[in-house]
């Protein structure tokens, strides 16, 4: 009927998709040249920018102190999302909704202002520039990431099943980490990765919170962009690309993707 | 799911979300104290600053104004990408880590991707030299141009996501019996995917504008320092002059106008999508 339409559609979508991740590839592809730049005709290729940036201590330590924080936060914004998600699925308060909306919140606020907002309450705590204090902001910014996930899986337990747990003398332990935790897997994994790469990537609000002392990988990044454009900077930014796909791989491999497109049930 | 007797000690599991929950609300609450309490005790300096200096109008114009076009821009361009997903279920989990992937990928890196596409001496630029399109390189950074572009591909994924999100609720046999009834593709599309789709375009954006009002990466990067933007004034306050008082009552601005833009979107949403649909 339409089919010239469709095809041209579906061409034309398919370019669209392709310009997502134009950056990313025009970045990969600087990082091998040995030029440092995208010449016409193509150049020599090399890893000198990636043997400079293996043997360069800042970056090193940026990319472990990124890795450390994100790790960190993954495991306590998916256990306290869990412990949380499992209270109010057990207790059924009538004051969950407004609980879930103001877990939420942080969702609503522009980063600039949640940057901000963020470094006055640590200023006064004396956590600015300290991995503490980066691990708390981050904390802050996941948490609706591991909440929703969590929930959803949690709302997914057949209620009986619990019931029977219970009458059959489970304790509230037993109930909380030898059922529920088994049961919302689904949603605890996809929470760990989710929010692991959120936290690896995170640079608006993060850069309000480093100091000379502790600094991510993402906001040296930016740093570096600002003095020098060095090709260094190709060669560890696809580096950080490397890691968000094995993440995002492992995901798909292990829960799927879906999660990110279903429609909340709750 | 009730047992018998619910235990109390259930509602200290909540208590490590509490904490996070305080530490925010606590930091919009001193967001709000430091506003107005600046060196010299309660002022309203720097909120008369904000209404009485052009320059400072001309930054949240300037940053409503492009939030909105990038908004607008993302909704456009993302909307042919989550049609494509859709209509390609077979496909739909490769298509998606092509989505997902950009959209994970540290802002930062993206931003430096079109720096090293759109520079003076950048790909793009070298490239139409080298067909001998243009003599001297196109302007397409540092300008507000730039700033769009960046922000919009920084920011499409998420309108991609909601948009998709959207259409997968789709009750296909409304499509069918559209079909079946003698309407063409085109027809069915505009008469009923698009209109049921619509929620999800406002869920998308609404993020990007939101997002987009609080970025400071792509703006300076793309823009430079002098095309400021209100994320990027905030920055400079507190990281350069150290003046937390204004950067604080620079982001309450800045909640207030985003809280506005919402506002208006959803009136905008109200009249555009029949109730029965959200």
């Amino acid at each position: 009927m339409n089919a010239p339409l469709i095809k041209l559609g579906r061409a034309g979508s398919f370019a669209l998709l392709l310009f997502l991740p134009a950056p990313i590839l025009v970045i990969a592809a600087t990082s091998f040249a040995a030029a440092g730049y995208l010449r016409f005709p193509p150049g020599e290729l090399s890893l000198r920018w990636y043997l400079e940036a293996a043997t360069d201590p800042r970056w090193l330590s940026a990319f472990a102190t990124s890795l450390v924080i994100a790790a960190i936060v993954a495991v306590l914004a998916t256990a306290i999302a869990f412990a949380g998600a499992y209270a109010c699925h057990r207790l059924k308060p009538r004051w969950l909704p407004a609980f879930e909306l103001v877990v939420m919140s942080p969702l609503f606020f522009p980063h600039a202002a949640l940057g901000v907002a963020l470094v006055n309450v640590l200023a006064l705590t004396g956590h600015l520039g300290t991995v503490v204090g980066i691990v708390a902001a981050h904390v802050v910014v996941t948490l609706p990431f591991a909440w929703r996930p969590i929930a959803v899986a949690m709302a997914r337990i057949d209620g009986e099943i619990v019931e029977a747990a219970s009458l059959l003398g489970a304790d509230e332990r037993r109930l909380a980490l030898g059922i529920a935790l088994p049961l919302a897997r689904s949603g605890l994994v996809t929470a760990l990765l989710f929010t692991f790469i959120i936290s690896f990537d995170e640079v608006t609000v993060t850069m309000f919170l480093t100091g000379p002392e502790t600094t991510t990988l993402p906001v040296q990044i930016y740093a570096f962009i600002q003095e020098n454009a060095s090709p260094v900077l190709a060669a560890i930014s696809t580096a950080t690309v490397v890691v968000t796909l094995a993440v995002v791989m492992l995901l798909e491999r292990l829960i799927g993707l879906e999660f990110f497109v279903a429609h909340d049930p709750a | 799911m009730q047992t018998s007797a619910t235990p109390r000690s259930l509602g200290w599991l909540l208590l490590p979300a509490l904490l996070v929950l305080a530490l925010f609300l606590g930091s919009v609450v001193l967001l709000f104290l430091n506003a107005f309490w600046t060196k010299d005790g309660f002022s309203l300096v720097y909120f008369r600053q904000i209404v009485e200096r052009p320059d400072y109008h001309e930054v949240f114009l300037r940053t409503a104004s492009i939030s909105v076009v990038v908004a607008l821009a993302s909704a456009v361009l993302a909307y042919p990408i989550a049609w494509l997903l859709w209509r390609l279920p077979r496909w739909r989990n490769l298509l998606l880590v092509i989505v997902l992937v950009p959209w994970l990928v540290s802002l930062v890196v993206r931003t430096y991707g079109w720096l090293v596409i759109l520079g003076p001496k950048g790909f793009l630029n070298e490239a139409l030299a080298w067909i001998g399109a243009i003599q001297s390189p196109l302007p397409l950074i540092f300008n507000d141009l730039g700033v769009v572009i960046g922000l919009t591909h920084v920011l499409m994924p998420f309108a991609v996501i909601a948009t998709l999100s959207v259409l997968l609720q789709i009750d296909t046999r409304l499509e069918e019996a559209s079909e079946s009834l003698g309407a063409s593709d085109l027809a069915t599309w505009c008469r009923v995917v698009l209109p049921l789709s619509l929620p999800g375009v406002f869920t998308g954006i609404s993020i990007t504008f939101l997002t987009s009002m609080g970025a400071i990466v792509t703006p300076i990067l793309l823009g430079g320092l002098r095309q400021k933007m209100a994320g990027t004034q905030i920055y400079q306050e507190v990281v350069y002059n150290f003046n937390m008082s204004k950067a604080s009552a620079w982001a309450l601005c800045l909640l207030l106008l985003s809280g506005l833009g919402l506002v208006v979107l959803r009136a905008v949403e109200g009249a555009l999508v029949p109730k029965a649909d959200r």
